[in-house]
């Protein structure tokens, strides 16, 4: 009997980042491509600066669980390089690390980055984005979030048509030109890597 | 295809609460069951139609607004987190003598694992205590469907029913599917004839407990239908309820031979000891995975026909909350591969201060103060909020934080044993909370306490929730009979600083009860302009009218 996967994605980053933001997108998406999609959080204390984490799970099957178990994630999505380090371990051996280079160090004991860079690129499957010049090249001050979403599009069965919907119906209140950025920056990130990947 | 909305699981009880026609939503912040007043609220204000949604000072008084509601004959949900129930005690126990009227909903929020809570306290106790049913979804269409359920029992058994659910469930966001919206009915009032129904006087209570009690049976009877025996052909089964239904259910599908294992799932309370006996009948050997507190373990165990594992024996940890991974331990399944976690030590990042919060330049002067009178070995008492947080290195700047509105009170207690100087932090959310009475009993007893008032003008920690506190502080501190004299209020900014030191320090040298009131918008608040408008109303009264 062959019984559906279920697929997982783990999202991390610091408290004001927008982790959540990305996840409810995600989360969207992947109800649009018409699976079955179940997205966890944790409010409270961790929205002031502290370390973030939400978790996606989809499949063909309906899910009831919406935690991951080590091992049980296929992409993690970090938009904060030692925030990334955290979650390794919740990653498939054939998963993948997509991650920002751009560290938040108003903390007390951050590890010399090198090391963290280090560690980063010695997980198989790792791919660092340096969002800080992204969001350089782009003009565009907030654009590291949607550029990894872009490059995480690359690992979902979600359709081209359907991230550009979700993401404009997100930033619709903000208006045209944000909303524009936005596309633009998910456009960038997806164009990072190249060929679509089987998850 | 069904049209379906995400929503998360505490949403879903607020969105169905207004789709079973409640006429008011009641409840006061806190974290797991903000977002299920505020989805009621959303949709109350799109209606207009009547409804309302009303923050209330407290739990107490949100229950005690809803059980106002329910006498007119009208539905109503009634939200808090589980130690918001601790509060409303009185109120929600003496609510099973009195009945309902229109159906009572209670969510509440537990927090196992205590994500942002002082306690991981089971409300499925609080239900049986109180002799009430408690429903306990395990997805977010549960959630919804069972708010449903809930509304009719209460109005069928005329009992408030408690819709139990957990942090995870509460914060778990996916598709509902919503019904069509009713619209409020009022059974009218309670007939003359059970009016001293609601009159617990001696007699009359005495009555209703013996009604409550011979309600039981049909309560049981009401509740019976959302338990299941799931039979198998294993001697060793699985006893199921709220999550532990939820990541066993998931299970099944990765591991189709765990369909052997003969299950008891458990979505309300009380359970019905026939269902327990036929299950156990089954089984030589039973593991437990139920959220928080060993409810269904100990009456499994106590029947002492099956060995029964769980938190009790350790097959589970003691405290803190399930996950698959507890349960696929306990069930002697194998760890998924993973990636190798790091060798790298990651220091926590723990939560702090927004930039440029005020109540950070509040702690900075009364720490100064506080060193400034000579206090060496300063205790101070602290409260529940945003300013919790000064609890850590490197402020440690609060001694003790207990539950809502204690600071005060233990501040008082400690001046009565001769502590000096005795010092108190409140927010003013909490202030208006449950610091009120409690300040009351300071002037009173006369002592040398000085209250510390943080008044962001929200409620910061839940998402910047109106305070019912607004513009009330310094009328609420006399009117609790503070000395006009003894009332300071400031503006913690940097440019204050030495003007706010000296402040304190005359506060901690007055000998009598004294209060300061730090007021500072939450930083949170005015990014969004939650008090725009209010204000701006604010000036333009005082431009029209003589404004003290």
């Amino acid at each position: 009997m062959n019984v559906p996967r279920i697929h997982g994605i783990v999202l991390s980053g610091v408290g004001g980042q927008g982790v959540l933001s990305l996840a409810q997108i995600l989360l969207e998406a992947l109800r649009r491509s018409g699976l079955h999609a179940l997205q966890s959080e944790i409010h409270g204390m961790s929205q002031r600066g502290g370390s973030v984490h939400a978790q996606v799970c989809y499949s063909e099957i309906p899910l009831s669980s919406p935690i991951l178990d080590e091992g049980g994630a296929d992409l993690l999505i970090a938009l904060e390089p030692l925030e990334a380090l955290r979650y390794v371990s919740m990653l498939r051996i054939s998963g993948h690390l997509i991650v920002s280079e751009e560290p938040q160090m108003d903390m007390a004991g951050y590890p010399p980055l090198d090391d963290v860079y280090a560690a980063l690129k010695a997980v198989p499957g790792a791919h660092l984005i340096d969002t800080e010049d992204l969001a350089r090249k782009l003009n565009h001050r907030q654009a590291g979030g949607m550029a990894l979403l872009g490059m995480a599009s690359r690992f979902m069965p979600v359709e081209d048509a359907i991230w550009h919907e979700v993401i404009a119906q997100r930033f619709e209140a903000k208006g045209a030109r944000i909303t524009e950025k936005n596309l633009e920056a998910f456009e960038a990130g997806r164009g990072l890597i190249q060929s679509p990947v089987e998850a | 295809m069904v049209q379906s909305t995400l929503a998360l699981g505490v949403e879903a009880v607020g969105c169905a609460a207004f789709d079973a026609g409640i006429k008011g939503a009641f409840g006061y912040p806190g974290t797991p069951s903000t977002e299920g007043f505020e989805a009621a609220e959303l949709l109350i204000h799109g209606a207009g139609d009547g409804r309302v949604a009303q923050w209330a000072a407290n739990e107490k008084v949100a229950y005690d607004l809803a059980m106002g509601v329910s006498y007119t004959g009208h539905r109503t949900l009634v939200t808090m987190k589980h130690v918001g129930l601790n509060v409303a005690m009185d109120a929600y126990t003496n609510s099973a003598l009195t009945g309902v009227r229109g159906g009572l909903v209670l969510l509440v929020a537990d927090d196992p694992g205590m994500h942002s809570s002082q306690n991981e306290q089971d409300s499925r106790r609080l239900a049986e205590f109180a002799w009430l049913p408690c429903l306990e979804p395990s997805t977010v269409q549960e959630c919804y469907d069972f708010t449903f359920r809930a509304f009719k029992l209460s109005e069928a058994l005329q009992v408030p029913v408690m819709l139990r659910i957990v942090t995870r469930l509460a914060h778990c966001r996916a598709a509902l599917v919503r019904r069509e919206t009713q619209a409020p009915t009022s059974l009218g009032l309670a007939p003359e004839a059970t009016v001293q129904d609601w009159v617990l006087i001696p007699a009359n209570a005495r009555r209703r407990y013996v009604d409550l009690l011979a309600k039981q049976p049909r309560l049981m009877a009401e509740t019976t239908p959302l338990n299941r025996l799931v039979p198998g052909t294993a001697r060793r089964g699985v006893a199921l309820a709220g999550m532990g239904r939820a990541y066993f259910g998931q299970l099944l599908h990765e591991n189709p031979a765990l369909v052997d294992l003969p299950r008891l799932e458990i979505a309300a309370y009380p359970v019905d000891p026939a269902l327990e006996l036929a299950f156990l009948a089954q089984v030589d050997e039973v593991m437990v995975f139920e959220e928080d507190y060993p409810v269904l373990e100990e009456r499994l165990g106590l029947r002492g026909t099956a060995r029964v594992r769980g938190r009790l024996d350790g097959t589970l940890p003691r405290t803190g909350e399930l996950s698959p991974r507890l349960l696929k331990d306990a069930l002697g399944l194998e760890a998924a591969a993973r990636k190798a976690a790091t060798n790298l030590e990651l220091p926590v990042r723990a939560p702090r201060f927004c930039d440029g919060c005020g109540h950070v330049d509040a702690y900075g002067a009364m720490q100064e103060a506080l060193r400034n009178v000579g206090a060496s070995d300063a205790r101070v008492f602290g409260d529940i909020g945003c300013y919790t947080l000064a609890a850590q290195e490197p402020m440690a700047a609060i001694h003790a934080v207990v539950e809502m509105g204690a600071s005060i009170s233990m501040a008082v207690g400690a001046a009565l044993a001769g502590q000096t100087p005795a010092v108190a932090v409140i927010g003013d959310s909490t202030f208006g909370h449950s610091g009120l009475p409690a300040l009351l009993t300071a002037a009173d007893a006369g002592v040398n306490v000085t209250v510390v008032i943080l008044d962001n003008r929200v409620v910061g920690m839940t998402g910047q929730q109106p305070s019912q506190a607004l513009d009330q502080v310094e009328r609420m501190v006399l009117g609790m009979g503070i000395p006009d004299d003894q009332l300071q209020v400031l503006l913690p900014v940097p440019k204050q600083h030495d003007a706010n030191v000296a402040a304190v320090e005359a506060a901690l040298r007055h000998p009598g009860p004294s209060v300061v009131v730090f007021r500072r918008e939450c930083i949170q608040s005015i990014r969004r302009g939650l008090l725009k408008d209010h204000d701006r109303q604010e000036r333009e009264r005082c431009t029209t009218e003589v404004c003290s």
